[in-house]
């Protein structure tokens, strides 16, 4: 139940939290899609852009489950600090995308107002899942710096093409990995709050 | 040799998964050139340099390749090609890109079942989760869509039941056979089949539908 207007300790509950958490997931992930698919139908038919997504995601490096029997084996605790960790590793790049949107000519408003909303609420989910992970280990949020990504790959920018292949990986990056983050809250939520009996 | 040639080239690859854990591919086969021809499906994921063959060509019947948990990785790109070979030649298809987060595409709800409630007086449709997919677990979110029309009728209308295992439909009109059915998808992936059709009858004393 939402707190009533004056209560003073009233708490949110941790299931209402998560509730909370999967609806901002699954929502900032199908606007990822839309924004992939709207820059992918608009700008990269015919160059060729997916067969170098092959490269990889700045977040690589985070070993994140790729299964469903890995995602079950890793422990919840575990899970939820690696879903707090690909969160931040998406602020800067976030901002990036923001920007750089607005330097791609005639991109539509469309894909702008989605940058800036995906940023918006993907600032809101950290919250959220930093608020999950204080009742699970109050004082435990390992708050450091997080920058995996190096910015833009600015010796690979070397013409209009590049740039906008630089551009589509980082969205194709993002649809990805705002997937596995609805993915993993997912089943957290079903683990934690259900116990598996969704 | 006359007529004969190298075979042409394998085409419309397409994958589908039916639960997020295995996946299979399938493609048609181009011209035999006139000549026996095999096929052979490769496959290399993100961050491999060589591919591999497929590993089962049997489970999903012709012209497919199935991939089992074992060999099923979820956001990993694979790049997928096949090979037609006959006596004169070896011909490959174009290379097609594949995430698995992304094919899934669910088996239709099953047990769908109707019933005529009093009151206030509608139609209950019921169902369950379709096969394979693990919801329990939260591994796979399902969204279902119902849609009923009576015999009589052309069009069909469609209602989301979001992530329910049931809904309730008001607007019928007394005396009709209606048909409905259930289909459903994973959260991002595509709708499944439409649930066997299901008939009921409407009694007279429904209230007309306005």
């Amino acid at each position: 139940p939402i707190c009533p207007n004056g209560a003073v300790n009233c708490q949110i509950s941790t299931s209402d939290l998560f509730d909370r958490a999967v609806k901002l997931s699954h929502y900032i992930h199908s606007l990822s899609s839309e924004m992939f698919n709207e820059f992918d139908e608009q700008y990269a038919q015919g160059r060729g852009f997916i067969m170098k997504s092959i490269d990889t995601c700045h977040t690589s490096s985070l070993n994140t489950p790729e299964d469903k029997e890995q995602a079950q084996q890793i422990h919840h605790d575990d899970l939820l600090n690696l879903v707090l960790r690909v969160l931040r590793s998406w602020n800067d790049p976030l901002g990036h995308i923001v920007t750089e949107v607005q330097g791609i000519r005639e991109a539509p408003d469309t894909i702008l107002w989605k940058a800036v909303e995906i940023e918006e609420q993907t600032k809101r989910l950290l919250e959220g899942m930093e608020k999950i992970v204080g009742r699970f280990h109050p004082g435990d949020l390992g708050n450091e710096v997080y920058s995996l990504w190096s910015g833009p790959p600015e010796k690979q920018i070397t013409d209009e093409n590049s740039r906008l292949y630089a551009f589509y990986h980082l969205l194709h990056c993002l649809r990805r990995d705002s997937h596995k983050i609805d993915n993993y809250l997912k089943l957290l939520k079903c683990t934690l709050m259900h116990g598996s009996n969704c | 040799m006359d007529g004969e040639s190298p075979p042409g080239k394998p085409d419309n690859i397409k994958c589908r998964s039916p639960e997020k854990e295995t996946f299979s591919c399938w493609w048609e086969p181009g011209s035999d050139g006139g000549l026996p021809t095999n096929y052979s499906l490769l496959y290399k994921t993100e961050g491999k340099n060589s591919y591999s063959e497929c590993p089962d060509y049997k489970t999903s019947g012709p012209n497919s390749c199935y991939f089992d948990k074992k060999h099923t990785s979820i956001w990993t790109m694979y790049t997928i090609i096949v090979n037609a070979t006959n006596e004169l030649g070896t011909t490959t298809s174009d290379p097609q890109f594949v995430d698995v987060a992304y094919i899934v595409e669910l088996r239709p709800p099953l047990n769908v079942t109707l019933s005529i409630i009093d009151d206030p007086p509608h139609l209950l449709v019921k169902w369950s989760p379709p096969s394979k997919a693990d919801v329990k677990s939260g591994w796979v979110t399902v969204e279902y869509e119902v849609r009923f029309k009576s015999k009589k009728a052309q069009e069909w209308e469609t209602l989301d039941a979001g992530k329910q295992r049931q809904l309730r439909v008001f607007s019928l009109n007394p005396s009709e056979n209606y048909i409905v059915q259930v289909r459903c998808k994973s959260d991002h992936g595509f709708w499944s089949m439409w649930s066997p059709e299901s008939y009921i009858q409407i009694p007279d004393n429904f209230p007309r539908k306005d």
